[in-house]
């Protein structure tokens, strides 16, 4: 590696990508060449017309030889793109990495820019600027952080179980927790799944029993994380698990306790059926649940209550014990290299378009309802009744429900135009009705999908082009609750008002409104709707701006199950690229506190947004965690006795770039 | 939530060649064709050219052909459209107004009922052709004493501005004596212009005769000028509605109330005052530029909940999803063109509705209403008597005395 000697005089190489016509067409490249060739310290200036290639870095390494080089500057790309490219090219030829600068003329300049001629001084002075800054660099070196092989995934839906089990079976320990008392998400609830028909828990719960028995699983449900610290590879994580009342090891899921419950009926609310049907103070949510152990309400339970109920569930469970009154909310603390982010989404609450009468009139429903409702295992086992105890003959499914709209949510919520199709096709098959799916576009993309669309309007369904304005009862109707659905069939040019039994609601998918608590638990962060942001749409699409913490399913977005499942996929991928590589490469651009100028005053502390700041007790001195710091520079800014430097970035540097940007261009 | 539309202002002068250009214009190229506005609009079935068939004609270039059709006399500016297009368009603030203006200029005959109102806020400052000197008389007759501001001369807080069918119309006189009596009541100093006012002209603008609402809007902003108050206070929603919207664009800036709004925000003091027992079911009409306009759903509520003895129930449609009484856009003028068209009265439609929610009173806050309900109710059946009032009068019924 080379070491810079004392007062050796700096020779900068210069050079000046075309990017085919990307750059060129805008910029004149060797007006800028010549221009930065007449600057102090630089030895040579070129022009190339693809710089990043090999021809391209291998001028650049002869250069550095022949010339004796000990600078290299290159104006072309973003340095997100090739920074590491031209680092890695003069590290080779000997030179330290942080001795090269890169000029972004591309996005910054020619990209952005309609005039060639201010395009062209712009990167003059842009590239001014670095050979100004340049001379003052120093060597730094990129430190070495290792990874704890242990994973966190957040959230069971299908998302975080497929996560979970393709990295446990390739030997990685993970935690799986999951706020609900069961693994499953939202596709334990449905009946069967686009576009194929098959039934969602035949194919779903071999993955969740797998889970549950999977040695290398921790599975706690019931269980939020409460606290995030650290940084990738070695991030520390509390868990907080509330109390079931039943102890998990002890509990053999036999549900003798629910049958011996003091209440002989079902009386409560069921959440699992989403209100549809009644479950007692004890019970299993649904019976392929996992884990298959049973758990107490304690809004509900007389015991948990007012002590005094026989505890008839108790004597049931007998000598398993596995029922105990005073359990109390535990806190675990566990230490992983990776997380997942797995959290879903929750359906758009129908209330918020009062037109449409959900939550007004019985026989409205959303669509979620209804998977339970036409789900064997739902509140009426399969059997599509309505809340008046009729089988609908006449039924509307309206598309779009609190999705492309600027006065609810403003997204295309993807699966709903495919589910709306399968219920309609649900529907019709266990009761015969007739079906009217009112949508504005049919959306169909993905694999197979347009086919199922194709197959299923050959089964006769009426299809509407028409977002439906208004449902009200029927006013020839007296005591049946049949409800007018009124719309414009836009093809048609004309108002239809259609007499139907029941009206299915096609909401949307949405961000849990405590996205903005778990983004910021994680330090992540959300597009404006409140869907956790990928680093990259197209090209770091499971990443966030967080290090070694990945997304998957629709807390990223809405999407299928396809499409959750294969993202699941990735995110473990990069899991395993982190783990399996043993450890990080962290960028030097850092900051430091210069200790004898800290006068302990702690305003940076609360400042810096990656919690890398503390304070020494013993000296009264902030210090900055080197793995944390992220070098965002909020801290340098902000210090009263400017006692905080970043490498990189130190005073001197930036205000002779400053100084290099603002004098005048010769042209 | 359904969202209360922001009170942007309106841009001055946009025409159909130039409406595309500015930013409310846009937004009526990002139209999908959903079709919400006709299905929600009450006469959408009537019209030839409902909202989104006109995006159309105009993205495509066929506008001409809608002006020609008699569709957009129709749309009684209810604001239903603009409220629930998923794209946020202003139909009934930037659009609709447009096309009606040149609809009217392309028609052969204006509907004379029409013409004539528009004639007569032209020449004597009201729809009906009252004498402007009689527009004061509501508030001498009977030993009514109303501040007027050119009598009184001295600054007041509220600038009560009375507007025409509350002026000139026996019930909307008596709605005027109710909020002068609820004024004194809650010790508001405030006063009218009696007979300097001229209508306000938000059905003016609506029917999108430009010019006469220039012409109303520049006489107004005079007068106002003239006099020195904090606030402007209106019983009439349509004149709170240009307020609001139409008239900033032409230099207005004084913070404006409409009544219901005023005494909900003084219901803390309102509320002791209200000892007399109203044993009343009433169910509340949302006046369209009340409710979907200004988001005023839950004012009148509380007002009508605060007196004792009420019972309120809804419609089955209520708040944004009202139906207008069919008053609006000129829609009061229209009423013979509508039956000779073959279309329902609104306001029979609504006072149907209100049957049968089983009623003794239908509660409103736009005088229109008080009109158009009244005189559906002498032709739609029912067997229980049922009556129209202003909020503001059972509020001053239940004053006592
Ligand atoms: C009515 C309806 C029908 C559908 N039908 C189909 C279909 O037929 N085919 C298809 O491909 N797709 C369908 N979908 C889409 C499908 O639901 C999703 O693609 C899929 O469920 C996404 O899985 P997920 O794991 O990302 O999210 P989810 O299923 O929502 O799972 C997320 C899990 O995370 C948990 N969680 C949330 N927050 C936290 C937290 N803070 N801490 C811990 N755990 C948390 C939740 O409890 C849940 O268990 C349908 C959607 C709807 C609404
Ligand atoms: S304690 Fe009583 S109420 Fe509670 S679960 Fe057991 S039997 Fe049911
Ligand atoms: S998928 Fe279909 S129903 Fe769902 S929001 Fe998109 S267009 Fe509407
Ligand atoms: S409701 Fe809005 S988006 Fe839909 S057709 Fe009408 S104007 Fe277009
Ligand atoms: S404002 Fe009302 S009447 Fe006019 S088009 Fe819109 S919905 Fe129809």
């Amino acid at each position: 590696m080379y070491i810079p000697k004392k007062h050796e005089p700096v020779r900068i190489g210069f050079y000046i990508c075309h990017c085919g016509v990307n750059i060129a067409s805008m910029v004149d490249v060797k007006e800028v060449a010549k221009y930065v060739g007449t600057l102090p310290n630089v030895v040579v200036s070129r022009d190339y017309k693809y710089m990043c290639s090999d021809p391209g870095q291998e001028m650049i390494q002869q250069d550095i030889i022949e010339n004796r080089l000990n600078r290299v500057v290159v104006a072309a790309c973003s340095p997100m793109l090739h920074e590491q490219t031209f680092r890695k090219a003069t590290e080779k030829a000997g030179i330290n990495p942080f001795f090269f600068q890169m000029v972004n003329i591309r996005e910054h300049d020619a990209w952005v820019h309609t005039d060639r001629l201010e395009a062209t001084r712009k990167a003059m002075a842009l590239a001014r600027a670095a050979i100004q800054r340049v001379p003052l660099h120093k060597p730094l070196e990129v430190k070495k952080v290792a990874v704890h092989p242990n994973v966190l995934i957040v959230g069971g839906g299908i998302a975080g179980i497929h996560a979970a089990l393709v990295l446990a079976n390739a030997g990685k320990r993970v935690y799986l927790v999951e706020r609900d008392p069961t693994i499953g998400g939202h596709m334990a609830k449905f009946d069967k799944t686009f576009p194929t028909l098959d039934c969602a828990m035949c194919v779903l719960s071999p993955k969740m029993a797998a889970v549950g028995s999977h040695p290398n699983i921790t599975l706690w449900t019931y269980s939020e994380v409460a606290k995030v610290d650290g940084y990738v590879g070695n991030y520390k994580v509390v868990v907080r698990r509330k109390p079931r009342y039943v102890l998990e090891d002890l509990c053999t899921g036999c549900q003798e306790c629910v049958e011996a419950c003091v209440y002989k009926e079902p009386k409560f609310r069921d959440e699992f059926n989403l209100g549809l049907g009644k479950r007692k103070p004890i019970r299993l949510p649904f019976p392929q649940a996992i884990p298959p152990v049973t758990l107490i309400d304690p809004e509900t339970c007389i015991e948990l209550k007012s002590g005094k109920c026989k505890k008839t569930c108790l004597e049931a469970c007998g000598d398993r014990k596995a029922i105990d009154f005073k359990q109390q909310e535990e806190l675990r603390e566990i230490l992983v290299g990776t997380i997942i982010v797995a959290t879903g989404y929750q359906i758009f609450d129908a209330k918020r378009t009062p037109y449409y009468g959900y939550g007004v009139y019985p026989n409205v429903y959303n669509a979620l309802e209804v998977e339970r409702l036409i789900n064997a295992s739902g509140p009426t086992n399969g059997e599509l009744v309505m809340r008046n105890g009729q089988v609908p003959k006449k039924v509307a499914v309206i598309h779009c429900v609190g999705s492309r709209d600027e006065n609810t949510n403003r997204w295309c919520s993807r699966v709903c135009c495919l589910y709306s199709l399968k219920l309609a096709h649900l529907i019709h098959e266990r009761t015969n009705a007739e079906i009217v799916n009112f949508y504005i576009d049919m959306r169909t993309p993905g694999k197979g999908m347009e086919e199922f669309y194709n197959r299923l309007s050959e089964e006769g369904m009426m299809l509407v082009r028409g977002k439906v304005a208004d449902v009200y009862p029927d006013p020839t109707d007296g005591t049946t609750g049949r409800l007018i659905v009124q719309a414009e069939d836009t093809l048609m040019s004309r108002i239809l008002k259609i007499p139907v039994d029941m009206v299915v609601l096609s909401v949307g998918l949405e961000p849990h409104p405590d996205s903005d608590k778990i983004r910021r638990l994680f330090n992540m962060s959300c597009s404006s709707e409140g869907w956790f942001l990928e680093r990259h749409p197209k090209l770091a699409p499971v990443s966030t701006f967080t290090d070694g913490i990945f997304l998957a399913g629709c807390c990223q977005g809405p999407k299928d199950i396809p499409d959750s499942v294969a993202q699941a996929g990735a995110a473990a991928a990069e899991c395993f690229s982190l783990i399996d590589k043993g450890h990080i490469e962290q960028e030097p651009n850092t900051a430091f506190v210069v200790e004898k100028e800290c006068s302990g005053c702690k305003s940076c502390i609360p400042l810096c947004p990656y919690t890398a700041i503390s304070l020494l007790e013993d000296k009264k001195k902030a210090y900055i965690n080197e793995a944390l710091c992220k070098g965002c520079g909020t801290c340098v800014a902000s210090c009263p006795s400017g006692s905080i430097v970043q490498n990189l970035f130190e005073d001197a540097e930036v205000f002779s770039e400053i100084e290099g940007l603002l004098a005048p261009v010769p042209v | 939530m359904v969202a209360m539309l922001e009170p942007e202002l309106c841009e001055k002068g946009a025409t159909i060649e130039t409406v595309l250009d500015t930013p409310e214009g846009k937004r009526i190229l990002t139209c999908i064709q959903c079709g919400m506005c006709a299905g929600t609009c009450p006469y959408g079935e009537y019209m030839d050219y409902p909202p989104r068939r006109i995006i159309n004609m105009l993205r495509r270039g066929f506008i001409e052909e809608v002006f020609k059709s008699d569709s957009m006399l129709r749309c009684v500016a209810c604001y239903a459209c603009m409220s629930k297009c998923p794209r946020g368009i202003r139909l009934s603030d930037v659009l609709l107004p447009i096309v009606k203006e040149q609809t009217l200029i392309n028609q052969p005959e204006i509907p004379a009922e029409l013409q004539k109102t528009l004639q007569n806020t032209l020449r004597y400052g009201n729809p009906m052709g009252e004498s402007s000197r009689k527009r004061v008389n509501w508030a001498t007759a009977n030993g009514t004493k109303v501040p007027i501001m050119a009598e009184i001369k001295r600054p007041v807080d509220v600038l009560w501005f009375v507007e025409c069918y509350t002026a000139y119309y026996q019930r909307g006189q008596d709605n005027s004596r109710a909020v002068a009596k609820l004024f004194n009541a809650l010790g508001i100093d405030f006063a009218i212009l009696g007979n300097e006012e001229k209508c306000a002209g938000d059905c003016g603008q609506l029917t999108w005769e430009s010019g006469l609402f220039e012409t109303l809007t520049d006489y107004n902003m005079e007068i106002f000028k003239k006099y020195k108050f904090n606030r402007i206070v209106t019983g009439d929603a349509h004149a709170f509605n240009a307020f609001r919207i139409r008239y900033p664009m032409y230099g207005f800036n004084y913070p404006v109330e409409h009544t219901t709004g005023l005494f909900a925000r003084c219901l803390p003091q309102l509320k002791p005052k209200l000892t007399k027992k109203l044993n009343y079911t009433v169910t509340y009409h949302d006046a369209c530029c009340l409710g979907r306009r200004a988001g005023l759903y839950d004012e009148p509520r509380d007002l009508l909940l605060a007196i004792p003895g009420i019972k309120l129930v809804e419609m089955t449609h209520n708040r944004v999803n009202s139906i207008c009484c069919g008053g609006g856009g000129g829609g009061m003028w229209l009423d013979t063109f509508f039956k000779q068209k073959g279309m329902e009265r609104l306001s029979e439609r609504r006072v149907k509705e209100a049957i049968a929610t089983g009623a003794d009173v239908i509660a409103v806050s736009c005088p229109y209403e008080i009109y158009r309900f009244e005189d559906a109710l002498k032709v739609i059946p029912h067997d229980k008597p049922i009556i129209v009032r202003d909020v503001v009068e059972l509020l001053a019924e239940a004053l006592g005395d």
